[in-house]
């Protein structure tokens, strides 16, 4: 391509005004370099590009002189104190690389210093909440047991209230109901006398808790004589449920007296709670 | 120059005075921001005063050089900020919609004759010497955000720029 070519193929424009490709622009360059009226055009070209530029001039907010002379009095002092102003200038070109890896790698420590803190903080939270729902489960896992133990519970009760039940049901049962004597009128039990079988069963609806060594003996007067039907604790269920006693053929009477622990072969007569006629 | 190679500070405060007010306007053209500008300004000033030993007379102009800093630095800052391709279009699209709607002049600036230039220019010239200098768009960037063939970019910009100086003939 020759000069005028060049001079009007608008490549100068294009190169003047940033355009061009980087191509286009290193073909002008060594354009400018071969012909001096290239490099002349070139020259008209960018003045009229760079008046147009002053045209647009803007006056700079005061402060950017102010920091800029501050900035450069700082760097200045800080050569002549060093007295190394060659040597800074030399190594200028390396720091700027050294510098750029050193802050690479401070920010990969502070972004790791920063993921650790937050992993950090994750497992305190996470381990807070796996303690507190452990202890939950554990909460839970005993308040089962207890429910479970409490069922149990109630199904061995129930099964002993159906089974007072049966008893009572049977049609050859004869229910003796012995009031209180004079010495205890609010004491209170019954016995369920199957006569088919001669079972005894005993439901102590009110009797008071023994003292400690003394038990309540059930006796049967059969002509006219005490029985012993066997001795029998005061609990939280005597009250609902049966117990059965000795078997009896014939009885006219049923008695219970407070004896020491054990029984006695003869009822203590004063200390007779309450009896019963079986007719 | 020599006093700027003896790194004399008065010479630098001197040089600052002069040509401070051209390269802040091609800050503020790149940018359209005053806060940026004025850090693009600062850098700049600085990269002239660390670089000065660099700068060579016999291939340019001092001018010259530091309108390729100023202008190289302002479109560093802008592509940083908008470093997504649609963005950036995005950005030169609205200063195209700013151009053929409203061509008032920066009162401070008009003093230097600038609207009646730009009074002569059309909108096209203006629009395509800006897109190119102060946006930094290449050849096929323009060509889509003016919606013209790529054959026509360097024709359209060669017109503009001989109008351009025959109007600062006069």
């Amino acid at each position: 391509m020759g000069a005028s070519r060049y001079i009007s193929s608008g490549l100068i424009e294009a190169y003047v005004s940033r355009l061009a490709t980087p191509q286009e622009t290193q073909e002008l360059e060594l354009a400018i370099d071969q012909y001096p009226e290239v490099a002349t055009a070139v020259e008209d070209c960018r003045l009229g590009m760079e008046h147009y530029i002053m045209l647009q001039s803007v006056t700079p907010p005061t402060v950017v002189k102010q920091n800029l002379i501050r900035i450069i009095a700082e760097e200045e002092a800080g050569k002549l104190i060093g007295e190394e102003t060659e040597e800074t200038q030399i190594i200028e070109d390396t720091p700027v690389r050294k510098l750029y890896v050193n802050s690479s790698w401070r920010w990969a420590a502070v972004a790791a210093i920063l993921l650790l803190l937050g992993s950090l903080l994750l497992n305190y939270i996470y381990f807070s909440r796996y303690s507190d729902y452990q202890a939950r489960y554990e909460a839970l896992l005993t308040g089962n047991n207890t429910l479970a133990s409490e069922r149990n519970v109630y199904r061995a009760r129930m099964e002993q209230l159906e089974h007072s039940l049966d008893i009572v049901k049977d049609p050859s049962v004869q229910t003796v109901k012995m009031p209180g004597t004079k010495s205890f009128p609010s004491s209170l039990a019954t016995v369920y006398w199957n006569k088919a079988s001669k079972e005894v069963f005993l439901m102590a609806n009110n009797l008071p808790q023994p003292a400690a060594g003394k038990q309540y003996e059930l006796w049967a007067i059969v002509a006219g004589k005490p029985l012993d039907m066997g001795v029998f604790d005061i609990s939280t269920d005597t009250a609902a449920i049966l117990q059965k006693m000795k078997s009896v053929d014939n009885a006219e009477m049923f008695a219970i007296t407070l004896e020491n622990k054990g029984g006695s072969p003869a009822p203590t007569m004063d200390q007779m709670y309450v009896a019963g006629k079986t007719s | 120059m020599q006093g700027l190679k003896a790194k004399d500070q008065k010479v630098f405060s001197y040089l600052y005075d002069r040509y401070s007010p051209a390269l802040y306007g091609v800050a503020m053209k790149v940018l359209n921001e005053e806060s940026n500008a004025g850090d693009v300004l600062q850098e700049v000033f600085l990269k002239i005063w660390r670089n000065i030993d660099r700068y060579d007379e016999s291939k340019g102009r001092l001018f010259t050089w530091m309108l390729n800093i100023t202008r190289n630095t302002a479109i560093d800052t802008l592509r940083s900020k908008a470093h997504k391709m649609d963005q950036k279009i995005q950005v030169i699209g609205d200063d195209v919609h700013l151009y053929t709607t409203n061509l008032t002049v920066h009162p401070s600036v008009d003093h230097l004759g600038l609207s009646k230039v730009l009074e002569k220019l059309t909108k096209e010239q203006r629009v395509i010497i800006d897109l190119a200098y102060y946006k930094g768009c290449t050849q096929e960037e323009i060509s889509k955000v003016l919606e013209i063939p790529l054959g026509t970019v360097k024709t359209r910009m060669r017109n503009a720029i001989i109008q351009l100086r025959n109007l600062l003939k006069i």
